[in-house]
Order: C-alpha cells, then structure tokens, then sequence
C-alpha cells in the first residue's frame, strides 16, 4: 500500500469517513452547544495573533452544520495545536480537537493534503519515523553524522511489512 | 540505579543529538539507568491531523513495546509525552477502543495492558530524582547566569490528559535551574508556542512565531534560553537566524537544552554535551570555561 492509498482513493476510504462524520455530529450536537461565544479560546489563540484563526467561529459554524464549508477551508490548516484553546474553554468545548477531526475530514476526502504532511506520512510508512537519519552541522561547520557521538542505532519497526500492513488497514478499512 | 526504557521518538534521535547525548550523559550521574527498546516508531502525534485512529494506534503500539519490557517509559520529547500519555488515558477509560487496540496490535503479537507511567525530563528530575538530589551533585554552580525558560505547548497542555507541570504557571525547571545556581525568572511570553507544527505547511509562519517570543527574551536581556523540546529547540536554536530575519531583528540569543545546562553544573565536559551542535551563540556563555 502506497500513499495514494492513503490520503485520495476515496472508494476504500468510505468507512473511515463514516467514522470521522460520527465523530463531528458528536461534536456538532453534544459539545458545541456548550460553547456560548465568550470567544476566550480566540483571545489566546496563538494562530490568531498571525493567522487570523479565530476557534470560536470554528465552533459556532460547526453547530450550524457547515461542515463541509470547514473541511475545504485553509483556515482549519493554520491550527499549531497549542491547546490553549482546549485549556481554558470554561465549557470544555476543546476547538483544537474540533480541527483535528475537520483536518481528518479532509484528508479523508481525498482534498490536497498541505505542505510536508504527506511527506512525513510516505516516511513513517516505509521506515517507521517521520525522518530519517540526518547529516547535521555544527557551529563551526563542520558535518557530523549519529555515530560520531557514540550514539546506538536508532529504534525502528523490526518487521516493516508487518508494521505497514497494521497501520494501512486503519487507513482503508475498518479493523 | 533506576531503570527506564527511554522512548526517543523521531526528531531526537535523527537530527537533535544534543539533546539525546546530554541526556546518555547526565542521567546516569543522577543514578538513572537507560534501556534501549528495539522496534519503536514514530509517537504518531505528527500524524494527527491526517489520521487520529493511526495516531493513537502508533501510540498503543510503543507502549505495548514498552510493557513487554516491564519497564516505565521516559520520553524526553513532549509532543511524543502527549501523545503516549493521552493513548494511556484512552486505554485505560475506553473499553472498546482498547479492545480494538489490541486486536490490531495482535497481529505484531503486541498487547498494552495500561501498567506503566510515563515521565518526561522535567518530572524526571524535579520529581522522580529530587531537588535534593541534584543539589548534591553541583559542581560548577551557574552563578548569575539570567535564564528564560520555555517548556513547550505539549508539555503544559491540556491538564485535563494529565500534564508533568502546571498549564499556567510551570515551575518546575525554574526550581531546577535555582539549585544550580542559575537565576530564572519569568517573562510575559514565557507560555508563548514556538510555532514548529506550521512548519509542515506553512514554515514562514512557523518561523515569525520563533522569532517574535525570542526577540521578546533578547530585549529582556536574558543571558539564556532554555528548552526541553526537540521540535523547540530546532526553532529556536537551528533555525534562530532565519526566524530572526522574519521578525527583521538580529537574534543572538544563546539556546541550550536543560540537560546541556544540567550536565555542566555537575562539572560534566562541555565536549561530552554536544554543544559543538547548537547553533546559536552558545560560546558567549563561557559555560564550562571556568
């Protein structure tokens, strides 16, 4: 199973997507009927300072059932997760998870997946971690690699191909 | 001698060695024994925005490894804490969702039954070694040395998952640092994000977020910047000159990791910190000269 698989056959993804839509109708009918736009989570937002990310809004049109309007929107891809929003919702609405679960949403639907996520994803298929053993400079430029420190060798799936069948299945097809 | 697995992660291991060879370094002078774990993979935290079920999976899937080990896991990244740690509560609180787990994990004839706790470099140190502890063993004391510290989003955030530190006034590393001899004070963007999750897609971003907190720490005239985050770090210190450009400042802030630090109070060579590593302007400190 390739990357393609993964984030744009949309055929074998419909599962995961069933899944992804319970999850936001949770999200949509429990929780954010909690939230009445105090707007807290926007104040300490620290996308919003430079990337106008406001997670009240986010709430409050997730509860008005805008879902796909969300989940095709840029905005959601500006989160850098710092969960402050999630810290100090006094109604415990936590919008940082509501972008999770429209970023999944996304990918679910076979959207572009922006910048490097793919990437990083492509890398933990095939060796297990997000990158893989890097060449680094120091000060003084000079290069040095892992083993110049004494370093053991990194930790990785000793089984690749049974690691990548068990992480491709959450991807395709319910378990 | 305490034994703990240690759970490098991803970043750590490949790319901030100075961080894992301060860490080699250090712990084993404060009686921690680690163990190498073969066969772990990525925390899966960076995955969480394709693919929670896949996060929490890869999760399920270090803690089994761990267990296997009987041992308790250390897990000097904080992104890669979250996530093992949020994987615990989930195991422990849903039933079915571990059910499933674990039927997967069967096929690698992996299962997590939930025995072990997980403890990330601040708590090690501040909880499980003990201030006293640390104090014994100074050597070299950091006299005068002005610290700003930076625990990183992951590490403080959210309570609710069961965080090493406070989410609104952390002081673990401050009381750390004191018996070192170090003055640490607090600052009003000390719980500001470095901003490293934009870096996959939106990485100018990413790096105004580094440069506007680290222009705020220079003002203040701190003579150093302390973190405990590779993903922190690697704004901060690796890419400090790029994210000053994006702020049109000229940064020149020393940034060092808390066990760089640590490892020279206790008389520790600087040859052995990987210092050599850090980008920053570290050599201004004259640490480990004296």
């Amino acid at each position: 199973m390739g990357i393609v698989d993964l984030t744009s056959m949309a055929e074998g993804q419909t599962t995961l997507r069933n899944e992804i839509n319970e999850r936001l109708s949770k999200l949509q009918n429990e929780i954010s009927d909690y939230c009445f736009q105090c707007a807290k989570c926007t104040s300490g937002c620290e996308a919003h300072k430079l990337l106008e990310l406001e997670p009240h809004k986010v709430v409050a049109l997730l509860k008005r059932g805008l879902i796909d309007e969300l989940v095709n929107s840029d905005v959601i891809w500006t989160c850098m997760s710092c969960f402050k929003c999630r810290e100090r919702c006094p109604q415990k609405v936590a919008p940082v998870e509501i972008l999770f679960a429209l970023k999944n949403m996304a990918v679910a639907s076979g959207k572009q997946i922006p910048g490097k996520y793919t990437a990083m994803l492509q890398s933990v298929l095939s060796i297990g971690l997000i990158q893989d053993v890097q060449i680094v400079s120091t000060r003084d430029n000079k290069t040095k690699k892992r083993d110049d420190f004494g370093l053991p060798g990194v930790s990785k799936p000793v089984d690749a191909a049974k690691f990548q069948t068990a992480i491709t299945k959450l991807a395709v097809e319910k378990v | 001698m305490t034994k703990y697995a240690l759970y490098p992660g991803c970043v750590m291991p490949t790319e901030q060695y100075a961080y894992e060879v301060s860490i080699r370094e250090v712990l084993p002078l404060l009686n921690i024994d680690l163990v190498d774990v073969e066969g772990f993979s990525c925390c899966g935290e960076p995955m969480k925005s394709m693919n929670q079920l896949m996060a929490l999976y890869l999760s399920a899937r270090n803690l089994a490894l761990a267990e296997r080990q009987d041992l308790d896991l250390y897990v000097p990244c904080p992104m890669c804490h979250l996530s093992l740690s949020e994987c615990q509560r989930v195991m422990k609180s849903n039933t079915e969702m571990r059910d499933r787990m674990n039927g997967m994990l069967a096929s690698e004839d992996l299962q997590y039954n939930g025995s072990i706790d997980i403890v990330h470099t601040v708590d090690l140190l501040h909880d499980h070694i003990g201030i006293e502890k640390i104090k014994k063993r100074v050597k070299k004391p950091l006299a005068g040395l002005k610290v700003a510290t930076h625990y990183g989003c992951h590490l403080i955030r959210p309570s609710e998952i069961g965080r090493p530190v406070d989410s609104e006034n952390p002081q673990k590393m401050e009381t750390i640092l004191k018996v070192l001899g170090a003055e640490s004070l607090d600052y009003p963007e000390k719980l500001d994000c470095c901003g490293a999750m934009l870096s996959a897609n939106l990485p100018e971003s990413a790096l105004a977020k580094t440069g506007q907190k680290l222009q705020k720490v220079q003002e203040q005239g701190f003579d150093v910047f302390v973190d405990v985050c590779p993903w922190c770090h690697r704004m901060f210190d690796s890419k400090q000159v790029k994210a000053g450009e994006t702020v049109a400042a000229k940064l020149e802030m020393p940034v060092v990791y808390l066990t760089q630090l640590l490892g020279l109070a206790l008389g520790v060579k600087k040859e052995k910190l990987g210092l050599e590593l850090n980008l920053s302007p570290v050599d201004k400190l004259k640490l480990g000269d004296k």
